[in-house]
């Protein structure tokens, strides 16, 4: 009975054109060992650099994303390095595209400070993008914190079409943040 | 100065600074966890070697394959240091290396450039693309 549900969801999500799914704990260590199997399949089946480029960027930047923000964490919030949190990633082909998705909750405050950010964002052509990023380049504080808030405007940049995204409110004061890219 | 040597690891790249050389070398993929946390030291470093080296011309390889947004930020404080060295009569001569099929390095590198007018940027194609030091 195990073996047969398992088998298909495996059905299922290569049916979807799903290459890689991972829902649970992500650490550097996680984002490494994808990323280096994800350039790697990208490699043998010919995959144009620039376009390979891309996806494994956006890659990048999403899931650190969730290294970054994510509110299910593993282990208590005051340790700096080698945090562990939890989301899930899914990268896939439609149409001839690769797309990077991936979603983790976070706090409603949080969603508050990030959809007018996106929301801007999708409103914008690449030249606004790219202008947009270089102000905050030169802005941003780079202190001990890891993020530097240029993570969506890099993947913005980099996606074909306007990103995706999505919050649904969840329990508490939590929200469901998706966000999708297609390269 | 002791030269510095930082190997390369999968998400940080190799930095290679050689004062008798006058030269600094940057190499690899950049997307550490903390990009603040692992580039905070090394710019000290590379700032107490500007400061202190009497060369009048500085050259500065920089061969990235990859780098996260935040590495970008880092990046740019690294440029900065140097736009300040070139201010106090040294010539910094910064030699982007990019991959024929990689456009994403090579845009990246023209909007360096156009941040630092000062600093002499050479763009070099390179088709090679491993490094391990």
């Amino acid at each position: 009975m195990i073996r047969f549900n398992v088998h298909e969801f495996y059905v299922d999500l290569s049916g979807k054109g799903i290459i890689f799914c991972f829902s649970g704990p992500i650490s550097q260590d996680v984002i490494e060992g994808i990323g280096g199997t994800l350039k790697q399949k990208m490699e043998i089946e010919d995959t144009d650099l620039n376009t390979s480029q891309k996806v494994f960027s956006i890659f990048v930047e999403q899931m650190q994303n969730i290294v970054n923000y994510s509110a299910d964490r593993v282990i208590p919030e005051d340790r700096q390095e080698g945090e562990i949190r939890i989301g899930i990633l899914i990268v896939g082909k439609e149409d001839g595209h690769f797309y990077v998705l991936c979603g983790n909750k976070i706090s409603q405050e949080n969603a508050e400070t990030i959809r007018p950010q996106l929301e801007t964002l999708t409103r914008m052509n690449k030249d606004e993008m790219k202008q947009l990023y270089r102000e905050r380049r030169k802005m941003a504080v780079h202190t001990d914190e890891k993020g530097t808030g240029l993570g969506f405007i890099d993947i913005a940049r980099k996606a074909t079409g306007p990103i995706e995204f999505d919050f649904l409110p969840l329990d508490g004061d939590f929200v469901f943040f998706t966000i999708k890219a297609v390269i | 100065m002791e030269p510095i040597t930082i190997k390369a690891t999968k998400s940080s790249p190799f930095i290679h600074v050689d004062p008798a050389a006058h030269l600094i070398q940057i190499m690899g993929e950049s997307y550490p966890e903390n990009a603040a946390k692992f580039y905070g030291p090394i710019l000290s470093s590379i700032n107490e070697y500007l400061n202190s080296s009497g060369a009048s011309r500085i050259t500065v390889d920089m061969h990235l394959t990859y780098f996260n947004s935040s590495s970008s930020k880092a990046l740019l404080n690294f440029l900065e240091i140097l736009d300040k060295t070139v201010s106090q009569s040294k010539d910094i001569v910064v030699n982007w290396c990019y991959h024929p099929d990689n456009e994403t390095i090579f845009e990246a590198g023209e909007e360096f450039r156009d941040e630092f007018p000062s600093l002499t940027f050479n763009f070099i194609e390179r088709s090679s693309e491993v490094f391990m030091a």
